[in-house]
């Protein structure tokens, strides 16, 4: 209570610095807190109620949990969630590795910062606009990449109108989008790789591969372990790009959890059930990123 | 703190005020806010801010009028209902919806309420009802389904596009004549009829309540209060089976051509079964395409004038401009602007007076109106939570069509989910 005192009414220089370095974060703090902090503890207290849409709460304990974890709707969209994951998680990283890594073999600044761009450039797009140029694409019958596959005698796909290819033309789509995002980190990371190791590892007669494995994965492991989390919360969050292409369809084979959570809260109105799903998300994700931040994070030092 | 500190701080309020309220406390324009998410009607809903020229000159009030696209609309307006603020003074939605399970809608004017119960096509009165009440004015007579057929390919395929088909038998006969398979085993290049496929769930069970009907089933009990042994009875098995059949086995429609409109107006489809506003649509966007309108198929009954989306005008009970918005009402409550209103954008007008008007009369759906009309009027779904109990329906429909499951199964599991949802 001293410290806020002082900081509000400051006496020294010491309490003049303190208090400036409290308003240069408050702003993000405010943020976070409204934007973040209030929402997620409104969605704790709201799954145990179930509200009407005049505003009235009736305390239901925990029959709002009872009612979603039982429901087949909600572990399909679970599960179709999961899948796209699956798909998309690991491609993107292991393609955004590779496009860093050769991107790092560029020693041309200019031709460098080209195709760094190039790359880039899908990540600045809006979600929404990239799935509808996506929708076109895929289209059955007008698209281009039916139209591209004709040409190497594969028959026509229905893709977003198919059961088991929505969710891997999906999953095609984030990686698409979230690619150059990665390939910046990795590219990152990787010019800050001191040349020695590559140049002792020269000397010892290391192989390509010899030195990817003992250098170059060892030293990313810390921006792997990142992009993973990163992945990870954006698929498991996934919404712009299926509300845009399929609205959850077809038959509801890429309704993920994220529409599932927006058509329960804002169509249906039913805020408790909705709160629960969020609440779902929030623990699963925490759970999965202290786990695998966990395991897989190990310091390396040479 | 020093005084150029001081400075930053109101500054940055002062924009962070700025920012906050847009508006608020620097202008206060006069204009009542009309939304609406008839997207595929923009000369209809022009109208209303055209209208409101004229109102403004009279009560200095103007009408903005915002599209709201139609994909997730009920979210966008229920957000801004429950903000308040930033809602609009009139909007387009279902009265039992906005009216019943929330209660967002002010109510009619009794005065005004009464032109309406005695000028609307008596079909129609329920509509813009809640409990007996009149909250909203409807917008669109002839809002149901009847059949467009394509009268060129009728021809070439041997038909005669005088005699279209009476019954879901002879229906069927006729897209299997009219669908041109794709020889290499895809999809059919040319189908006979244009099936809605996607989208969300409840727009499915809107274009497949014809079909339920004409078989004699229907989607809940007459009480609205039960799905088993309506929304799964045998008469629902057989009319789901049908449907399925023409994507799955007689391969007559097909998934694969998106939206069934465009397929119609492109040429690829030669049936659609759609409202009295698609014949607007298509003089704009296919003026090329040679159609006419006929009643939908019977079969054990038929399936009559009947909605899904009975959509009207509404006021937001919350609303600071709601007098002036029910005097805009009463403003284009006559028969001459419901015309003009209607004609604007082909859509059938509403007042009775209109019906026997040239416009009506010279319509290509004016002979197909009057028999659905002259058809027994089929169920009607106007419960609170239609929108979710049609998805939960529409699931299965869709289920069925992409060969998730058997319609009996599909069905069976929807009937639950829709008597949950009714208990809840």
């Amino acid at each position: 209570m001293r410290q806020w005192f002082r900081i509000a009414f400051p006496r020294t220089h010491l309490d003049r610095r303190k208090r400036a370095g409290f308003l240069f974060v408050l702003p993000a703090l405010l943020f976070f807190g409204s934007v973040f902090i209030l929402p997620l503890v409104q969605s704790v207290i709201y799954s145990f109620y179930k509200i009407s849409p005049g505003g009235s709460r009736e305390f239901v304990g925990l029959r709002l949990y009872e009612k979603v974890l039982t429901d087949t709707t909600f572990w399909t969209a679970v599960w179709n969630t999961v899948q796209l994951l699956l798909f998309s998680v690991p491609v993107t990283v292991v393609l955004a590795l590779a496009v860093a890594l050769g991107l790092n073999r560029i020693t041309n600044l200019r031709w460098r910062n080209l195709w760094s761009s190039m790359y880039f450039l899908p990540f600045a797009t809006s979600l929404v606009a990239a799935a509808l140029i996506w929708q076109w694409i895929y289209d059955p019958v007008y698209g281009f990449l039916n139209y591209a596959l004709s040409y190497v005698g594969i028959p026509p796909q229905r893709w977003l109108q198919s059961l088991d290819q929505v969710r891997p033309a999906l999953a095609a789509i984030g990686v698409w989008v979230r690619i150059g995002f990665d390939t910046m980190i990795f590219l990152a990371a990787l010019q800050s790789i001191p040349q020695e190791y590559y140049e002792a590892a020269n000397m010892d007669g290391a192989s390509a591969v010899q030195r990817l494995r003992y250098i170059t994965l060892p030293l990313l492991n810390a921006q792997i372990i990142m992009v993973c989390i990163l992945e990870l919360i954006f698929n498991f969050k996934i919404f712009d790009q299926v509300y845009a292409t399929t609205q959850g369809g077809p038959a509801g084979a890429s309704q993920t959890i994220i529409s599932l959570l927006y058509d329960t809260a804002f169509k249906y109105f039913r805020l408790g059930d909705a709160s629960v799903m969020a609440v779902f998300v929030f623990v699963t994700l925490m759970a999965v990123t202290l786990l695998q931040w966990r395991i897989f994070r190990k310091p390396v030092v040479y | 703190m020093k005084r150029r500190e001081w400075w930053m701080v109101v500054m940055l309020s002062a924009v962070m005020v700025a920012v906050t309220f847009p508006g608020a406390s620097f202008a206060q324009q006069k204009k009542l806010v009309l939304w609406t998410h008839w997207d595929q009607n923009p000369e209809f809903n022009k109208w209303y801010a055209e209208k409101g020229k004229e109102f403004a000159k009279k009560s200095g009030y103007e009408v903005e009028v915002v599209t709201i696209p139609y994909q997730g609309y009920d979210a966008k307006y229920l957000a801004a209902f429950m903000a308040k603020n930033s809602a609009p003074d009139m909007f387009m939605g279902m009265t039992h919806h906005w009216c019943g399970q929330y209660d967002f809608c002010d109510k009619m004017p009794a005065d005004l309420a009464k032109i309406y119960d005695d000028n609307l096509p008596k079909y129609m009165s329920e509509v813009g009802k809640w409990k007996g009440a009149r909250y909203g004015i409807p917008i669109e007579h002839g809002n149901f389904q009847q059949m467009y057929i394509n009268v060129d390919m009728f021809k070439k395929a041997g038909l005669d596009p005088d005699n279209p088909p009476k019954t879901m038998t002879d229906f069927l006969a006729a897209v299997k004549k009219l669908t041109i398979a794709d020889a290499k085993g895809g999809d059919p290049t040319q189908v006979g009829f244009a099936i809605r496929s996607k989208g969300a769930p409840v727009g499915i069970t809107d274009k497949f309540l014809p079909f339920a009907h004409a078989f004699g089933a229907r989607m809940l009990s007459p009480d609205l209060d039960r799905a088993t042994g309506y929304a799964n009875s045998p008469q629902m098995v057989a009319a789901l089976t049908y449907f399925g059949d023409l994507v799955n086995k007689d391969k007559v429609a097909s998934l694969a051509f998106g939206n069934p409109e465009d397929a119609f107006g492109q040429k690829r489809a030669a049936i659609i079964f759609r409202e009295s506003w698609f014949f607007g649509w298509l003089k704009k966007n296919a003026p090329d395409v040679n159609f006419k309108v006929y009643a939908l198929p019977c079969e054990k009954a038929c399936p009559g004038a009947g909605a899904l989306f009975p959509w009207t005008d509404l006021v937001y009970k919350n609303s600071p401009n709601k007098q002036v918005a029910w005097e805009f009402m009463r403003f284009i409550s006559n028969p001459k602007d419901d015309m003009e209103h209607h004609q604007i954008q082909g859509i059938l007008p509403v007042w009775t007076a209109n019906l026997e008007s040239p416009y009506v009369k010279s319509r290509p759906d004016y002979q197909s109106t009057r028999d659905m009309l002259a058809q027994p009027v089929p169920p009607t779904y106007f419960h609170p939570k239609s929108n979710e109990l049609a998805t939960a329906f529409g699931e299965a429909v869709v289920g069925v069509l992409f060969g998730k499951g058997q319609p009996k199964q599909l069905l069976d599991e929807a009937a639950v989910k829709m008597d949950r949802i009714l208990k809840d």
